[in-house]
This record gives C-alpha cells, sequence and structure tokens, in this order.
C-alpha cells in the first residue's frame, strides 16, 4: 500500500518534472529564435518559400472554410434575429463575429492542421536524419537559416489568410441571408459598414498574428526537441512529437485568444 | 589550460553519460596531423559518441577535448565557427536537406561562409561532384539518390572548403563492395592530394584496415587498443581477435547473475 | 599580393606565389579574365605556388574555357608538389596545357 502511494508520487514528481523541462525548453527556444532577429543577413529567399507555402499552398482550404463558416453563422443568427424581427442586422452579426473571432480562430485552426503538423513532422525528421548536427558542424545557425524564415512567414501569411477567410465569410453569409433568405443586400453590406470600427480589425490582425507566432514557435520547438523529449526513436516519435504540438498549439492558440480579447474589449 | 598539445586532436580523460549511463569511461585519443585514423567499436562501444565530443556536439562530463589546438569543450561561439568552417563532417546518411538539390545541398557551406563568384562555386560544385563519381547528378533531389550516393553527396558537401580535417561516420556501412571499395580509395586520394587529417568512425574491419594509419579500437566505452594494423592484427586480446575473426562474444556465464537477469530483468 | 604579372613574348605571365585559397581566389579570377578578355594568352606560372585550393582551381577552369572559346592560350608551367596533386586528383592536368619551364614556350 505504503509502496503504491510512493511510486503514485513518483510517479505524479516525473511527470510534472517532464512538464516544467518541456515548458523551459520552450523558453530557450523562443529566447534563441528571438536573439536571431538581429543577425547579418536576413534569408528573404528561405521566408519568401515559407510564405509561399504557409501562405499561398492554404487559400483554397481558407477560402472553403471561410465560405462555409460564412454560411452556417449566418444561418444561425438569421434564425436568431428573426424572432426579435431584426434581420437587418444580420450583416452586422456575421461580420463582427468573423472579424473578431471566427476568422482568426478557424483560420489558426486551419494553419495548425495543415501547416503546423507538416512543420513539426519535418523539423522532427530533420532532427533524426543528423541534419541539425549537419547544420552546426558547417557552421550555420539552425534558428537563424531554418527557423527565422518560418516564423516570419507565418506572422506575416496567417494575418493576410484570416482577412480572406472573414471576406469569404462575409460571402457566405451573404448567399445565406441575402440570397437564400432574402434580406434586403442593402441592409447586410451597409449595416455592416456601420457598425465595423477600426478596433475590430485591428483586433483580428493582433489574434492571427500572435496565433502564427505561437503555432509555429510550438510546432517547430516540439520537431526540433525531438531527441530529447520522446522517448521513442524514429517514425514513431515523429508522430507522437506532431500530435503533442497540434494539441499544444490549439488550447495555447484558444488561451492567448481569450487573453487578446479580454484586453482589448 | 592544460599543456599545449601535440596532434591535431587531442583528447584526455574524457567521461560522458547518457542520463546516467555512462557511455565512455576515460577516454584518452592523440591523432597527428595528416593521419588517417579508423576508430572502430561494434554498437554500443560509445564511438559515435566520441565522435560527436570530438565534433563538439555534445558536452563531456569530464575532460579535455582539443582539436586544432581548439580547446571545444570550453571555446567561445567565434572559435568553435571558425573551427568548425575548417572542417569537414560526412554524415552517415548523407544528411542532405531534403528540400534543395543535391548542388543546393553541397555549395551550402560556400554560399554562406564565402563571397566567391557564382561561377566559381558552381566549378568547385561540379568538381566535387566529378571526384565522388556524380557527375550529372547536379539537379537531382536527394530523395532520388540511392544510399552510397546519399553518402558520396554528403562527403562532397564535407570537402567542399576543401578541409584540413575531415570527420567520416561509417562510409561504407550499407554499400555494395565496389562502392565501399571506390570510397576507401577516394579517401586515401583525398589525404594525399589535400593533406587532410581524417577521422573515420566505422564498425567495417576490411576497410579500417585498408585506409587507416592508425586504429582505435573501442569497446564498451574504453579504448582496449591503439595501434597500427599490423599491430591490431596481432594483437592478443581476446576481444580484438574475435571481432577480426568475426567470432561472436564468448563471455564466461555466471550462472546466478544470469537467472537473475532473466527473471528480474536487472543486473 | 598572390600574384605579379610580366610579359614573355607576346604572352602575359601571371605568377602565383604563396596559397591560393577562398580568400584571395577572386583576386586571381579578376586579373585572369581581365588578361583574357584583353585578347592576350597568357601563362600560369605555378613554380612558386605550394598550395592551390579548389576555388583556384575552378577559377583556372573557368578562365581555360574562356581562352577556348576566344582562341587564346592557358598554359600552367611548373606544376608541382601539392598543387600538381590536386590537379591531378581532379584529372585537370589532363586537360589544361601544361608545360614545365618558361623555357619549353616558343614564340
Amino acid at each position: 500500500m505504503l509502496t503504491a502511494i510512493k511510486s503514485t508520487i513518483e510517479r505524479i514528481g516525473e511527470r510534472t518534472a517532464d512538464q516544467v523541462e518541456s515548458a523551459g525548453r520552450l523558453g530557450v527556444f523562443l529566447f534563441n529564435l528571438v536573439s536571431r532577429l538581429g543577425m547579418f543577413r536576413f534569408p528573404f529567399t528561405e521566408t519568401l518559400k515559407h510564405i509561399q507555402f504557409i501562405g499561398a499552398r492554404t487559400v483554397p482550404l481558407i477560402l472553403i472554410s471561410g465560405l462555409f463558416t460564412g454560411m452556417v453563422i449566418a444561418l444561425q443568427f438569421y434564425d436568431t434575429l428573426i424572432r426579435f424581427g431584426s434581420v437587418e442586422l444580420l450583416g452586422a452579426a456575421v461580420a463582427m463575429s468573423l472579424i473578431r473571432e471566427l476568422g482568426p480562430v478557424m483560420a489558426a485552426l486551419m494553419v495548425i492542421a495543415r501547416v503546423g503538423s507538416a512543420t513539426c513532422a519535418e523539423i522532427g525528421i530533420m532532427r533524426n536524419e543528423q541534419q541539425f548536427d549537419a547544420l552546426d558542424c558547417m557552421d550555420i545557425d539552425s534558428y537563424h537559416y531554418v527557423m527565422l524564415p518560418r516564423l516570419i512567414a507565418a506572422i506575416i501569411s496567417v494575418p493576410l489568410l484570416t482577412a480572406m477567410f472573414d471576406v469569404f465569410g462575409i460571402g457566405g453569409g451573404y448567399i445565406v441571408g441575402v440570397l437564400i433568405h432574402g434580406v434586403s443586400d442593402g441592409a447586410y453590406l451597409i449595416g455592416m459598414a456601420d457598425t465595423i470600427v477600426w478596433n475590430d480589425v485591428l483586433m483580428g490582425i493582433i489574434k492571427s498574428a500572435l496565433f502564427g507566432f505561437l503555432i509555429l514557435w510550438i510546432c517547430m520547438a516540439k520537431g526540433f526537441f525531438l531527441h530529447v523529449e520522446q522517448k521513442q526513436a524514429g517514425a514513431e516519435g515523429v508522430s507522437h512529437a506532431t500530435t503533442q504540438a497540434v494539441v499544444l498549439s490549439a488550447v495555447l492558440m484558444l488561451f492567448v485568444d481569450y487573453i487578446v480579447s479580454s484586453l482589448m474589449l | 589550460m592544460t599543456s599545449a598539445p601535440q596532434g591535431i586532436i587531442e583528447v584526455k580523460g574524457l567521461v560522458s553519460h547518457y542520463g546516467k549511463r555512462k557511455i565512455l569511461k576515460n577516454v584518452d585519443l592523440s591523432v597527428q596531423k595528416g593521419e588517417i585514423r579508423v576508430i572502430m567499436g561494434g554498437s554500443g562501444s560509445g564511438k559515435s559518441t566520441l565522435l560527436n565530443h570530438l565534433l563538439a556536439l555534445l558536452k563531456p562530463t569530464s575532460g579535455s577535448i582539443f582539436v586544432d589546438g581548439v580547446d571545444v569543450v570550453n571555446t567561445d561561439r567565434k572559435t568553435l565557427s571558425k573551427l568548425r568552417q575548417k572542417t569537414g563532417v560526412a554524415f552517415q546518411s548523407g544528411a542532405l536537406f531534403s528540400s534543395m538539390t543535391v548542388g543546393e545541398n553541397i555549395k551550402l557551406p560556400l554560399k554562406r561562409h564565402t563571397r566567391l563568384d557564382d561561377h566559381t562555386i558552381d566549378i568547385m560544385t561540379r568538381l566535387k561532384l566529378e571526384l565522388m563519381n556524380l557527375a550529372g547528378f547536379e539537379d537531382l533531389m536527394p530523395s532520388e539518390l540511392s544510399g552510397g550516393m546519399l553518402k558520396r553527396a554528403g562527403l562532397a558537401r564535407a570537402v567542399i572548403m576543401d578541409p584540413k580535417l575531415l570527420f567520416f561516420d561509417e562510409p561504407s556501412a550499407g554499400l555494395d563492395p565496389v562502392t565501399a571499395v571506390e570510397l576507401d580509395e577516394l579517401i586515401l586520394k583525398l589525404r594525399d592530394a589535400m593533406n587532410m587529417t581524417v577521422v573515420v568512425v566505422t564498425h567495417e574491419l576490411e576497410s579500417a584496415f585498408k585506409i587507416a594509419d592508425k586504429i582505435t579500437v573501442l569497446f564498451d566505452g574504453e579504448i582496449a587498443i591503439t595501434g597500427t594494423v599490423d599491430e591490431i592484427k596481432n594483437s592478443r586480446d581476446e576481444r580484438i581477435q574475435n571481432l577480426i575473426n568475426r567470432r561472436p562474444r564468448n563471455e564466461t556465464v555466471d550462472a546466478e547473475q544470469y537467472i537473475k537477469r532473466l527473471t528480474t530483468g536487472k543486473n | 599580393m598572390v600574384y605579379q604579372q610580366t610579359k614573355h613574348l607576346h604572352y602575359q605571365i601571371l605568377k602565383l606565389t604563396g596559397e591560393v585559397d577562398l580568400h584571395n581566389s577572386p583576386q586571381v579570377r579578376k586579373q585572369l579574365l581581365a588578361i583574357l578578355k584583353n585578347g592576350s594568352s597568357v601563362l600560369v606560372d605555378f613554380s612558386s605556388l605550394s598550395y592551390i585550393d579548389s576555388s583556384g582551381i575552378a577559377t583556372l577552369v573557368e578562365a581555360f574555357n574562356l581562352a577556348k572559346n576566344s582562341k587564346l592560350l592557358l598554359t600552367i608551367v611548373g606544376a608541382v608538389g601539392a598543387p600538381l596533386q590536386v590537379l591531378e586528383l581532379t584529372n585537370l592536368n589532363k586537360v589544361f596545357h601544361m608545360v614545365d619551364s618558361l623555357d619549353d614556350i616558343k614564340g
């Protein structure tokens, strides 16, 4: 009995220590990354390449999911607003919820699914194949050469993706509200323009830039420290790290979403 | 600061742990300029760990490591950078970046560290590819190459800056015999023409006997013997004779401990 | 300076001294290409050269090709020791026009 309790306590202690260590590594990773910002010779071509991967190639996914999200929230709002007899608020309600909340969060989730997981797996495989050792031995800084371009690409791309998500969402709302349910298109569009203020847009931009930063930071760090964090080697280690990275970045993203909202509202 | 080291590599009293497990126990190593040194040992002997220490990729528990006069354990970033630009490392499976072509991979160090004209860099890259028998593979992606080709491409990248010191991890592992022999000959040619010091880590006896000036044999994290090819061949150490004659380890069985290991899983 | 330039018959002589490496091979390249672009054949004197790295060799390859295309000559004079071994390693001793000494050069 006593030994059972003891071993349980031991296990809890070990797990806590693991978590603290893991958090510490994320901190170290971030510190190293930020310290490379001032380094000479910014890797422009690399950054552009990753804007192409993170940004351009995620656009179709963003457009489709934006359209459907806009359609479904327009439907929900229409059903609610019609009970109060104020369907003319539909445009404002759809735009407001997209620009301030759903746009950044949904776009970030799409980026996690498409880019975060792929990045973590890629960096994990690079670790497994000794590519980071090779970079060290060639005196090429991994943070500067591999990580920084991806991070900056994400900070630039995710707000742009979010903007596209918003536009297509509003378009989806237009299809459902105006074309299907017959809300007047003047009410839908002008109500929107009258209600949205700059602060709403700013909130969306700040959130999405932060999300882009957060997703790439977590996903790259989980891949980079694969060799110390994962008990299994090889493919299994990569798959574990990727799962952890996706879950952690999604949860942290929602947490940061709340913090920013509460600070800005 | 210890007294001025003589060879291009001087290791004294190196102890290394992985977690709580002791991997290297008091290793001494001295490699002279222009020498081809083979570090041999089976899997788990600690030879890869030793290599990682020589490359300053790991921090030792204790002991000193000097490479080309630089104390790699305690040196600053700048000195280490300089040393690394003069050192080439060929990794076991090439460690090429999958997002770049073979040519881009090989010229990467030149692009990052020199201000040479692009024409010069291109010709240098092709010269190395020719040397490695990889002419015409410049524009392929690493995923389109076989294991042996990847290894040679990795070697091309390792020597693109004409290093004075070359480390090579498992040159012949997983290669067909012909390619393995070609690679051995290439190592000899490189040493002669460029006056390189070469440190090769391997478990392949044949290749070791062919290229080595001196061989260091590691067993369980300790150096069993360092000597010329003949000295190794004539060694009376039973473990080394087993290695040469490819006999499996034939250790005396401690019945009690054996049963204990089997039933409890502990030593 | 890693090179000296003199004349011999109608050739320009570029005498390389000491070591040609990553740091000074761009200088050699500039000079060598300039001579060839001026329409003059060139003798590259290796006799005082103790070391040449692959950036130097690459420079010679580029210059040799330019000379060939402009119907000029690029001849390597007096290669011995390490520089010769590097040429042999890359099989370029079979490609370049090589002579032992300036005496072998005839107008």
